[in-house]
């Protein structure tokens, strides 16, 4: 079968739109640019006058927010309760001491060294948020991150829209690596090249999996890395250090019914380090996991290509 | 022992009828009781904010309605309905990585 595509920049990755149904790939393109181009306007923390950076500005002070931004924190709350704090929306000061500051295309890759201090982010717990008056109260001292959970959201909102746009058919939506299915597949599935970095042509050698629904998504120590002094940085920040994570596994690769979710236990196992394996496998979640060293470990129902299961 | 006259026999039935009224009403109370105490404690709290949320989802956005079946308040990690297989066929390949 093929299936059509298109690709641009946006949210300061790359964005591919692929569609089983020739004719639905332009509404379906223009449908993800709007849902991009709303999220940007929600909850990029590199805009001064997207609704985060505001609320990120007006600590002590009860903010009402749109129903997208609301829905992004809502989802960032989620992640941090059923990862026991190993996602948690409250890294945002942290990044941003760390160095990464400003959108990474403008990031010095080197720099000066940086004195970094290991304490605890303040932890969702901290943000005062209701759900059903959509407003927010962030103490003062707690800035909010959503880029993790954020991209992923935006991933699952763009599929659904791409999809209603289309009218038929099947879509997927990838984000950066963060990839979105919705509607009928093609057949045999979507093929999906797993890499550490989303920026290899899904045409490399390597593995590849097939899936027919849900999301896929990667988080990785390996990208969005820069340097000051002699101190290698990454941009997956450790709740309880407020340092970036130093686990033994450099890439998590995980599939679920959503990319939010396939993102929430990617960048999890990230953060928790040697934990990882047996908390996936209690969420029975099929993954793939590189060590540092480069062993890969293939987990749940991951299917490993030398056909023996890990 | 002594037998009972009629009128004895009339009073005995109807403090037994009374009993028997009294002993289902009770048990009436009691299951009505019960089943609120049940429904207090589990269920009943979140239909209402399920209600309350669903009002609010119909007055929003294209985007945000869409959103709201996508976060969901599950409390859990959901598997994708079908596991991941080698991709011996399929089309449409895209990468996945770190971004």
């Amino acid at each position: 079968m093929t299936v059509a595509l298109e690709s641009w920049k946006a949210l300061g990755t790359s964005v591919h739109v692929l569609a089983t149904q020739a004719d639905g790939l332009g509404p379906a393109t223009s449908a993800v640019s709007e849902v991009l181009a709303d999220v940007d306007t929600a909850y990029s923390r590199f805009r001064g006058d997207s609704e985060l950076s505001r609320l990120n500005a007006n600590p002590g002070r009860s903010v009402r927010v749109s129903p997208l931004l609301a829905t992004a924190i809502d989802a960032a709350q989620r992640a941090a309760r059923l990862t026991d704090g190993a996602v948690d929306p409250t890294i945002g000061q942290a990044i941003r001491v760390a160095g990464y500051d400003d959108d990474f295309s403008r990031v010095a890759a080197q720099a000066g060294p940086l004195t970094l201090r290991a304490c605890r982010v303040p932890g969702w717990q901290a943000i005062r948020f209701d759900r059903r008056a959509r407003t927010v109260l962030l103490p003062a001292g707690v800035e909010l991150d959503l880029g993790s959970t954020g991209k992923a959201l935006a991933a699952d909102l763009a599929a659904r829209a791409a999809l209603a746009a289309a009218g038929s058919g099947g879509v997927l939506v990838s984000l950066g690596g963060d990839i979105a299915m919705a509607g009928t597949p093609p057949s045999g599935g979507w093929r999906i090249h797993i890499a550490e970095d989303s920026r290899v042509s899904p045409d490399a050698d390597g593995e590849v999996i097939c899936l027919p629904s849900g999301g896929v998504a990667t988080s990785s120590t390996m990208v969005r890395r820069w340097t000051r002094g002699a101190a290698v940085l990454h941009h997956i920040i450790d709740p309880q250090t407020s340092l970036p994570a130093t686990g033994p596994f450099r890439t998590v690769t995980v599939a679920a019914a959503t990319c939010l979710d396939a993102n929430i236990a990617s960048t999890a196992a990230i953060v928790r380090g040697e934990g990882a394996i047996d908390w996936l496998l209690s969420w029975r979640l099929p993954a793939r996991l590189v060590e540092n060293d480069g062993t890969i470990h293939y987990i749940g129902r991951w299917p490993d290509p030398s056909g023996v299961a890990a | 022992m002594d037998s009972l006259t009629p009128t004895q026999r009339d009073r005995g039935l109807e403090r037994l009828r009374r009993l028997t009224f009294g002993a289902t009403a009770g048990a009436l109370v009691a299951v009505v009781g019960v089943s609120y105490v049940a429904a207090a404690s589990y269920a009943g709290t979140s239909s209402a904010n399920a209600s309350a949320t669903a009002a609010e989802t119909t007055t929003t956005t294209t985007t945000t309605d869409s959103s709201s079946s996508s976060t969901s308040s599950s409390n859990s990690l959901q598997p994708s309905t079908q596991a991941p297989t080698t991709g011996s066929s399929g089309s449409g390949t895209v990468t996945s990585g770190g971004s």
